[in-house]
């Protein structure tokens, strides 16, 4: 997936501009920066939800399917399962949502109507639904923003493990640089909206080029 | 006025064969027109606050300006329909119950589109989003969104029914109150008062009262399940 000269205006604002970047199957890219500096945005487009700017600004094959968890994931008004279940096309759908439920312990809540989940439980349901079926990419915006510290490490494995089953490339978005650097082997760093660096994590997060990602970088050590 | 109101509880409760027919008219009429309303204005609200076509606010506007049209107005709209000079005249539908349940469907379904319209243009935006990055196709979107607001369509469906119990203006002109035939609640209480016979007038504002309290109770209840 290619992505060039990617803008998006909201009422004659520019709240994402992309130059160039080229995912690649089986990478983990983690999409980092400050509030508002356009990554949800970014993933909304390259999900299809939003429109860019102009047409023709996202090349890619048009088999390949794209998988996409927004930072708010809607809990429908059935149960946990049936939420979970409706993301799937085969016959054995509810045995794989139990399974993909029971890796985040969630087991016991199979049945609590969604929309009564707590913030984390919601963003957990939200992951096992968005992983039911196999991709090409995934796009994930903030999975583990609500999430304790046991669902977001056991959230990381499953996505590693999703990554290496599909050969897909997941795109993740998070606030934490230490969860960049465990699960990610590309880091893209937005600032205004402007994918300011990009490169392997393990250089972007410790040697960033410009002084500006390294302050914001030394902030978010915390 | 005291007396008036004892004798109409007791007209109530005496079963009395003239007001079973004003009831059973009313019922008749009211649920039918309720559930046709509810039945094209659910699929038009949800095609409204989902689809994306260009016009799609004008019609919002449009559905808007339509739940405020005043009764008598649709009223006259049917008769001319109607009426023996009315290019709808062949269907024979001036003074019969389905000319009324027509009136009242045109009263009712704008206001069962901008119900449904008001409720799902909040959540809309995160099914479109939630679905549409899960892969699912338009027409699962649709169940999904319908079944989402049952609850909803259940209340809206509730005030729809009331509205239909109430309505005077439009049934009047369209269904001429005859006896027995299209007299209902509403024409008959103005009917009887202004033949001076309070009794009648009262024991139906009594049932239409209480049909509205049992109506308001379930939809509060169904309200507090909808909010979260
Ligand atoms: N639908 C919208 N209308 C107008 N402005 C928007 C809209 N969505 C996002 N924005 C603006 O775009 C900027 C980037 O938002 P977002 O991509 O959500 O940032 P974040 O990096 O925190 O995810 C913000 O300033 C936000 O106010
Ligand atoms: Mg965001």
């Amino acid at each position: 997936m290619i992505v060039r000269d990617l803008t998006k205006t909201y009422d004659g604002r520019k709240v994402l501009d992309v130059k160039h970047f080229e995912f690649e199957k089986g990478r983990i890219y983690a999409v980092v920066g400050a509030n508002g500096s356009g990554k949800s945005t970014f993933a909304k487009v390259l999900a299809g939800v939003i429109s860019s700017d102009e047409a023709n600004c996202i090349l890619r094959d048009k088999t390949c399917v794209v998988r996409y968890s927004p930072q708010k994931g809607y809990a429908f008004r059935m149960s946990t399962l049936k939420n979970v279940t409706m993301a799937g096309k085969g016959k054995r759908d509810r045995e794989k949502a139990k399974e993909l439920l029971k890796s985040l312990d969630m087991e016991h809540l199979m049945k609590t109507p969604a929309h009564k989940l707590s913030g984390g439980e919601t963003a957990k349901m939200a992951l096992a639904r968005v992983m039911m079926e196999k991709c090409d990419y995934l796009i994930l915006d903030e999975p583990c923003a609500a999430m304790d510290v046991q669902s977001t490490l056991k959230t990381e494995e499953l996505v590693k493990a999703y990554c290496e089953k599909c050969g897909c490339a997941v795109i993740i978005i998070t606030h934490s640089l230490k969860q960049a650097e465990r699960i990610s082997d590309r880091v893209l760093y937005f600032e205004e909206g402007i994918l300011t660096e990009s490169g392997a994590s393990a250089e972007i997060l410790h040697n960033p080029k410009s002084e500006k990602t390294r302050a914001f970088l030394d902030f978010y050590t915390i | 006025m005291k007396t008036a109101f004892l004798q109409a509880i007791e007209l109530v409760l005496s079963g009395d064969k003239q007001l079973l027919g004003i009831l059973e008219v009313t019922m008749r009429m009211s649920i039918a027109s309720s559930l046709l309303a509810l039945l094209i204005g659910v699929p038009i609200g949800v095609l409204l606050s989902t689809a994306r076509f260009p016009g799609r606010q004008a019609l919002v506007v449009v559905n808007r300006t339509l739940t405020g049209v005043p009764p008598v107005v649709c009223g006259l709209i049917c008769y001319m329909l109607f009426s023996g000079v009315g290019p709808l005249r062949h269907l024979r539908l001036l003074y019969t119950v389905q000319g009324m349940v027509i009136a009242q469907i045109m009263l009712i379904t704008p206001i069962v589109v901008a119900n449904m319209e008001a409720y799902l243009r909040d959540i809309v935006p995160s099914i479109r989003e939630t679905s549409k990055g899960l892969g699912l196709s338009a027409g699962k979107v649709f169940v999904i969104t319908a079944a989402e607001s049952r609850y909803q369509i259940i209340s809206t469906y509730l005030l729809g029914f009331a509205r239909a119990t109430a309505e005077v203006g439009a049934v009047s002109m369209v269904g001429g109150a005859i006896a027995y035939k299209t007299n209902v609640m509403t024409t008959a209480i103005m009917n009887s008062t202004s033949r001076g016979d309070f009794t009648l007038g009262v024991a139906l504002g009594i049932i239409l009262l209480a049909i509205s309290l049992v109506i308001n109770v379930v939809a509060y209840f169904l309200q507090r399940r909808v909010s979260r």
